[in-house]
């Protein structure tokens, strides 16, 4: 009776291991047939039971009867286990790429663009845009450039013929506006504006300019502040600070340049900001009476502000790049990255 | 504008270290582009006599010198010219440091040197590097270099806006740092000696043309030494940035620093009379100036002449023929003021800019005139020598009458969003030397010295300035509503351009202006904007469509490899207008495709791409944007080779072009390859998508699908088959897909198999097998009757 029963134990420890072991759908129906099959084990010992005492024999029995079904409970749920599994394959290489297209991309600078018109238009901005060839009347008379300023000399802007110009900033379009709508005036005007800018690392003879202006009763040189400031941290992250200094443009007055804290640096000082930890933006301001005059606005009712920036430059230290003619080459190599 | 900080000091009284004024003065609108400290390196210079000077045999140019530097006797080798026993001269003992080296004893052509005799250049206190410096002959052997000139200083750069002609000198910079709190700034004093001799006596001063010179004072120097200047003044000279020439000419030019007012010194012997005329210059007038070139003028040009012949081009320069020489005893001293549109004007069309042009135009101080010749004349006088007539000509036809600015407290706090008191606004305007009556509003006079101070608002940006920037509160407010509708031709632009973006294309921005020559070669220079004055050819044209601009862009990246390129751009073209009317400007749209198609699966093999590669991203954008079908007709485009141009119609509206770059276009654009392009006019299609759109019902009831190939002429058009199927359906032919071509076995010579999928549906019941049978059996009628087809079993 010990004997057969330490037979029984003996097989119940083997067959879960064996069991465990399983991970294939042949291999388990092998190992069911081996325990439970015809001339499986557990048959065998089966028939061992004849000869044991008939006082031990119910007990041995329902020993016998137990594990039977332990094993046929074991190997159906390791059945299910293995059902709808694909069988392994050497030669499924899953390191392979995928099947795809190539994707596009859109130049660096229109994502540059893109971003900064979505901001301003978050803060209530529309979108204006105008001819890129002007009279001198839109880009020089009615923002109060004096007749011989050098930016009207042939030397420093494109003339397609007397009066008639590539435009060397987006404020025509400023004026165009003002011309054909009473304040409120909330615009942002992107595009592309030229000088005769012989190229280099920095400078290009067709570069993209986006400006902004705000006219309105009470509109303060406060305000213009809190616009460039918001822009600032949307644009390059909430640590950027942003310095006023006063300057001198025909067109606005009090004038501004904006500054940025170096974001390359952190403003400790590098190449980009010429270690003094600021990056020079663009100019602002509130617009200059005279400029009111000119469209025929009252001066003494309306307020407004005025700014702009430069696009290239933005990207450029947006995307830590060091010569402005790439943007303009064009090379897949370089586009590919943004 | 160069600043050097020892020479503010002795203008104002401030107490911040050269950084933290850059700063400051960078904040306050002059900004600090660089700061220099001068003078550094230098250790150990002494000043020493030279005993002895002997020539060392077989150099022509060295020599031995004994030179005393108070406590010993040393010999140096020399090789400048200009040693000499007795002099007084600057020397390096070993030991001793100047810029970038340490001195040691060394050994010239085996004669040992205990030392340097110095030029000013190896101290750079000046440009001069042929000579050795010569000390006056009472300075002691053994001074210090300190003792005798204050060599360290810290030189700024500044950049001064156009407006402010004032901070073009030191006192104009003193001034603001007044305003800044610092000290109170004091002019330097001046004391003169004249003799008895009135100056009126020896000149008369006539000007003919007011307008252009509103004032002009003189005095008269007689018996001046010209030579070189001493070492302090060579040396604030240099460091300012200009070229130390001699002792009169230096004085001229450091009172033109110090106070911003540009002098000018005549050799009053070479004056044919006793005289100064101001007028215009003759047109055709020759006169050469003291740069040795020979300039025509023109009446708009303002002349000083002694009466007869020029003697200086008014506020720009001078003559060669009356300039400061070493032999000039007598001198007439200028200083003027002259109208800032007509210098300006004169310097642009003699293209001849100058220090004094450069004040002169934006605006000097008419009452700084006759201080500013006082100065000078104190200046001379100590070091030139010379006795002074007593007395200046000063003619004032046109004298400065300052602009009564009235200005609101209100206003200015106004604008700027501050509420500033109106005390502290008078005090920043008087610390900026603005004379100023407050009586509720503000009254200002304007000085001389700012041109640019006339209006209310000028002043307000004074307050803004010297209040400070960054004390302005910046303000974050909600706005009430104000409409910033997004438009039309913007929203539909970001919907095409990510469309193509996500089908594989690569957006181009190159530049508007293109090549002259190639536009030419085109054809097309007669329908181009072309530039006046362009920076060179192959930027002399504002593209009058994107190919031209699209096609460099090609040959770069295929020059670079890159041959299979997916591009576009969406972009502006120009196109002429009459004679004196604004250029029209259009939005198109161009897409270029070469090479393989950019599909990177091992299991395929890669398509090159042809017209129908082309057609397909066309037809894939009209599907996107709604605006299809796309229907193509043959018709010839400057670009295009023959067979392969065409018009594109999006729903039967002609939108542009597309086609395989002609053969004579791959050579004008010196490209090799297959290249296909499709420019297309943005405005239409912008017109055509639908602004609204409503949900079609979905189907409810099955379709049948069924399989037709036929074998027709080559020459047959599919899309006559596939209409052809549609109009035979009998109503029931939902959709019509082409699903193969092919030629070759099988298939006879000029022939061609074509297999369409139909799909037959009726919205309201499912049709019964019989019904498309018979549906099917007349389109294959149709097709056999119109088309001699044949069907494939």
């Amino acid at each position: 009776m010990n004997d057969f029963l330490t037979s029984l134990d003996g097989l119940e420890q083997e067959a879960i291991k064996a069991l465990g072991n399983i991970n294939d759908k042949a291999s388990l129906d092998a190992a069911a047939a081996s325990y439970l099959g015809r001339k499986g084990k557990l048959t065998e010992i089966s028939r061992k039971l004849g000869t044991l005492d008939p006082d031990t024999r119910p007990a041995a029995g329902a020993r016998l009867n137990q594990l039977k079904k332990k094993l046929t409970d074991l190997i159906e749920a390791k059945a299910e286990s293995l059902k709808g599994r694909i069988e392994p394959e050497a030669s499924f290489d899953y390191t392979l790429p995928g099947r795809r297209s190539f994707v596009g991309r859109r130049h660096p600078l229109m994502q540059t663009v893109e971003r900064i018109v979505h901001i301003f238009r978050g803060m209530g901005f529309a979108i204006a845009t105008g001819p890129d060839i002007e009279t001198d009347f839109y880009n020089f008379d009615a923002l109060n450039t004096p007749e011989n300023h050098p930016a009207r000399d042939l030397s420093d802007t494109f003339y397609v013929e007397k009066g008639i110009l590539l435009r060397t900033h987006t404020s025509t379009v400023q004026v165009r506006t003002m011309q054909a709508q009473k304040p409120p005036v909330r615009i942002i005007s992107p595009g592309r504006c030229y000088r005769s800018d012989t190229p280099d690392a920095s400078h290009s003879p067709v570069f993209f300019q986006c400006e902004g202006l705000y006219v309105d009763r009470n509109v303060t040189f406060g305000d213009m502040k809190g616009v460039i400031i918001a822009f600032a941290k949307e644009m390059f992250g909430p640590d950027v600070k942003v310095r006023f200094r006063p300057h001198f443009f025909p067109f606005t007055e009090p004038s501004v340049e904006y500054d940025f804290s170096c974001m390359l640096c952190g403003s400790k000082g590098c190449r980009v900001c010429k270690y003094n930890g600021w990056l020079e933006i663009s100019g602002a301001g509130m617009v200059d009476p005279e400029v009111f005059m000119a469209v025929g606005y009252d001066p003494e009712e309306y307020t407004g502000y005025a700014f702009g920036m430069g696009v290239d430059r933005i990207t450029m230290l947006r995307y830590r790049i060091g010569d402005i003619r790439l943007l303009y080459d064009n090379d897949v190599r370089f586009l590919r990255q943004f | 504008m160069k600043i050097s900080y020892n020479l503010l000091k002795t203008l104002i009284d401030f107490d911040w270290p050269a950084d933290d004024l850059a700063n400051r003065l960078t904040m306050s609108g002059s900004e600090a582009e660089s700061v220099e400290q001068m003078g550094a390196g230098i250790d150990g210079i002494v000043a020493a006599k030279v005993t002895s000077v002997e020539n060392i045999a077989g150099f022509d140019k060295l020599t031995l010198c004994q030179v005393y530097d108070g406590k010993e006797s040393c010999r140096v080798v020399c090789g400048a010219p200009n040693v000499a026993k007795n002099q007084v001269i600057l020397f390096a003992p070993p030991g001793s440091k100047i810029p970038g080296m340490i001195l040691e004893k060394a050994v010239f052509h085996g004669v040992e040197s205990s030392g340097m005799i110095l030029s000013e250049a190896e101290l750079k206190l000046s440009d001069n590097e042929d000579e050795i410096a010569v000390l006056q002959p009472d300075i002691k052997p053994g001074a210090r270099l300190e003792e005798i000139v204050d060599y360290r200083d810290t030189i700024f750069e500044f950049e001064i806006t156009p407006n402010r002609p004032d901070c073009l000198s030191h006192i104009g910079i003193a001034r603001e740092i007044q305003a800044l709190g610092g000290g109170r700034f004091q002019l330097p004093t001046i004391d003169l000696h004249e003799i008895a001799e009135p100056v009126a006596a020896a000149v008369n001063i006539i000007i003919d043309d007011p307008d252009g010179c509103p004032r002009y004072t003189g005095r008269i120097i007689r018996g001046v030494k010209i030579g070189p200047s001493p070492l302090w003044l060579k040396m604030i000279v240099y460091y300012l940035g200009m070229r130390p020439i001699n002792n009169v000419v230096d004085i001229t030019n450091y009172v033109m620093m110090e106070l911003g007012h540009p002098l000018h010194a005549f050799d009053y012997d070479l004056f044919t009379r006793p005289e100064v005329l101001v007028r215009r210059a003759y047109a055709g007038e020759e006169f050469i100036t003291l740069d040795g070139v020979s300039h025509t003028l023109g009446e708009e040009h303002l002349m000083i002449t002694d009466g007869e012949l020029g003697v200086a081009i008014a506020g720009i320069m001078g003559g060669e023929k009356s300039e400061v020489s070493k032999n000039t005893s007598n001198l007439l001293l200028e200083s003027a003021y002259f109208d800032p549109a007509r210098i300006r004007r004169g310097s642009k069309s003699l293209d001849l800019a100058t220090e004094s042009s450069r004040r002169f135009e934006r605006g000097a101080d008419p009452n700084m005139a006759p201080t500013a010749n006082d100065r000078a004349c104190k200046l001379i006088s100590e070091i030139a020598g010379g006795e002074i007539l007593k007395g200046m000509v000063d003619a004032n036809p046109g004298p400065f009458v300052p602009v009564k600015i009235e200005l609101r407290p209100s206003r200015a706090n106004d604008l700027l969003g501050c509420d500033i008191p109106t005390d502290r606004i008078a005090q920043i305007l008087r610390s900026l030397d603005i004379e100023v009556t407050v009586n509720g509003n503000i009254v200002a006079e304007q000085p001389s010295f700012r041109p640019d101070l006339t209006r209310e608002i000028d002043l307000v940006e004074e307050i803004a300035r010297i209040y400070g920037l960054d004390d302005i509160p910046a303000v974050s407010r909600p706005g009430g509503a104000l409409a910033t509708p997004e438009t039309r031709q913007h929203r539909i632009g970001e919907r095409l351009i990510s469309h193509l973006v996500g089908a594989g294309a690569i957006e181009i921005f190159p530049l508007s202006l293109v090549d002259s020559k190639t536009t030419e070669k085109f054809g097309l220079s007669d329908s181009a904007v072309k530039l006046i004055n362009p920076l060179s050819e192959e930027m002399a044209v504002v593209r009058p469509n994107l190919i031209l601009s699209t096609l460099p862009v090609i040959r770069r990246n295929l020059n670079f490899r890159e041959k299979d390129l997916f591009l576009f751009e969406l972009g502006n073209v120009y196109y002429p207008a009459a004679k004196g009317r604004l250029p029209s400007q259009e939005t198109n749209l161009i897409i270029a495709l070469t090479g393989l198609e950019s599909s990177v699966f091992w299991g395929d093999r890669p398509r090159t791409r042809d017209l129908f590669s082309l057609k397909g991203v066309v037809e894939g954008l009209a599907d996107y944007l709604k605006i299809g079908p796309v229907k193509l007709k043959p018709g010839p485009h400057f670009a295009f080779e023959q067979t392969r141009s065409f018009e594109v119609y999006f729903r039967e509206t002609l939108s542009g072009h597309l086609g395989m770059l002609s053969e004579k276009g791959c050579s004008i654009a010196d490209i090799k390859g297959e290249v296909y392009l499709a420019e297309l006019s943005f405005e239409k299609m912008a017109d055509l998508v639908p602004e609204t759109l409503s949900m079609q019902e979905l189907d409810r009831f099955p379709s049948a699908d069924r399989d037709i190939a036929i074998i027709v002429d080559d020459s047959v058009p599919s899309e006559d088959i596939r209409r052809a199927i549609v109009r035979n359906g009998g109503g029931l032919v939902d959709d019509v897909w082409i699903f193969d071509l092919y030629r070759g076995r099988n298939i006879p010579k000029g022939k061609k198999s074509l297999a369409y999928g139909i799909r037959f549906r009726l919205p309201d019941r499912t049709l019964t097998d019989e019904e498309v049978d018979q549906a099917q059996d007349r389109i294959v009628n149709a097709l056999e009757e119109k088309f001699g087809a044949q069907l494939r079993s």
